[in-house]
């Protein structure tokens, strides 16, 4: 029974597909050809289509979020890094403790030996940092100030310890892990300050 | 000359903004916003979701970029439609679309008009009238030069489907532009 291709025939040749039948069928048929020949217009029509412009600029909304989620990125890569610092803070001093027990006076003694060698390192850079010329905010110098005194206050603890007992206390092992502590608050105070002032 | 320009934009940009500089990834934008709204604008039903679509594209684009591997000429202005395209599908599924989606085709029509200015209004005013499926899968397929298969990957339905909304759209067309008879 002769038919006419239908549509979805005839946008199937368009595209160089379509069945041999079909093929034949435009060949021979001069209304299926007219048909196909509409449809090649058609798109050509659609394609000439004027292009639209964006009523609004809307790159800064675009610029805004970007800007915002890095930042989020950021904080979060931040938060990742702490804790898995803390952990790693946690797991060393739990071993730490193993290790280093208050009933093993040589064990007691080296840590001790090792946070004065700490605290000369960082009262070293303190040294450097504390020396250069540069305007510091009154915040900042009653921060240096609380700080210096404390250290004062455990400078004379250490001293009477070392005076009384002449031996490796608890009580001075702990003195001298604050003494470090406090030292390097010191420096991260002079250094923010630095950084502060170069940026 | 929109060929030079994009040319242009992938050898001397790309590599910047493939590394987050803003500047370089605000030429990328400038450079295909118009690109991207009409095509935008040709699938969604109204200037908000086109803009909307705009917006989301680039936030995209601008995230993605240095994943982007394609060195082909032309392959980035694919890459970019493609994301708009995937874009402006996802807001024409929405709810309030497929609710008025059938009501849509056969409302407010107003017939032809004569002259090559009112062709271009008819068929404006007929792609108007197709549903908006239809209307999406006409212009990826006959414009923008999707095939079947990657219109129905993004539809998240089949070829036969994708096949069968260009045939329908193109006979609504026919007959919304009331096109004479091609004598033989």
């Amino acid at each position: 029974m002769l038919r006419h291709c239908t549509m979805a025939e005839l946008l199937e040749l368009r595209d160089g597909e379509g069945s041999a039948w079909a093929r034949t069928h435009v060949d021979e048929c001069g209304e299926c050809r007219a048909e196909l020949e509409r449809a090649h217009q058609r798109v050509a029509a659609l394609k000439a289509l004027p292009s639209y412009s964006p009523p609004r600029d809307r790159w800064p909304a675009v610029r805004e979020e970007l800007i915002r989620s890095r930042r989020r990125a950021r904080w979060q890569r931040a938060a990742w890094g702490g804790l898995t610092a803390a952990a790693a803070a946690i797991a060393l001093f739990v071993a730490g403790r193993g290790l280093i027990g208050p009933g093993t006076p040589e064990l007691m003694a080296q840590e001790v030996s090792e946070l004065q060698q700490e605290s000369r390192q960082l009262e070293e850079v303190l040294y450097t940092v504390a020396n250069e010329r540069r305007v510091v905010k009154g915040v900042t110098v009653a921060v240096i100030v609380a700080l210096e005194d404390r250290i004062a206050v455990i400078d004379a603890g250490i001293a009477t310890i070392q005076r009384d007992e002449g031996t490796v206390t608890i009580a001075l092992r702990d003195l001298w892990r604050e003494r470090v502590e406090l030292i390097d608050q010191l420096v991260t105070t002079h250094v923010t300050q630095v950084s502060y002032l170069g940026y | 000359m929109t060929e030079i320009t994009l040319t242009a934009l992938d050898e001397l940009a790309i590599q910047r903004a493939k590394s987050g500089d803003l500047a370089a990834l605000e030429r990328v934008y400038r450079a295909y916003e118009s690109t991207v709204y009409t095509q935008a604008r040709r699938i969604c039903r109204t200037a908000e979701d086109a803009e909307e679509v705009l917006q989301e594209t680039f936030l995209e684009v601008c995230r993605s970029i240095g994943k982007f591997r394609g060195t082909a000429p032309g392959s980035l202005t694919a890459w970019i439609k493609r994301i708009a395209s995937s874009k402006a599908l996802i807001r024409i599924r929405h709810e309030k679309y497929r609710q008025t989606d059938e009501l849509q085709e056969d409302s407010g029509w107003a017939g032809r008009r004569d002259g090559d200015v009112g062709l271009q209004l008819d068929l404006e005013a007929a792609l108007q009238q197709l549903s908006d499926t239809s209307r999406a899968v006409v212009w990826l397929h006959d414009v923008e030069g999707f095939t079947h298969e990657e219109i129905a990957e993004q539809m998240g339905k089949t070829v036969s489907f994708s096949k069968s909304q260009l045939s329908r759209a193109h006979a609504r067309l026919r007959g919304m532009l009331g096109e004479e008879e091609v004598q033989c």
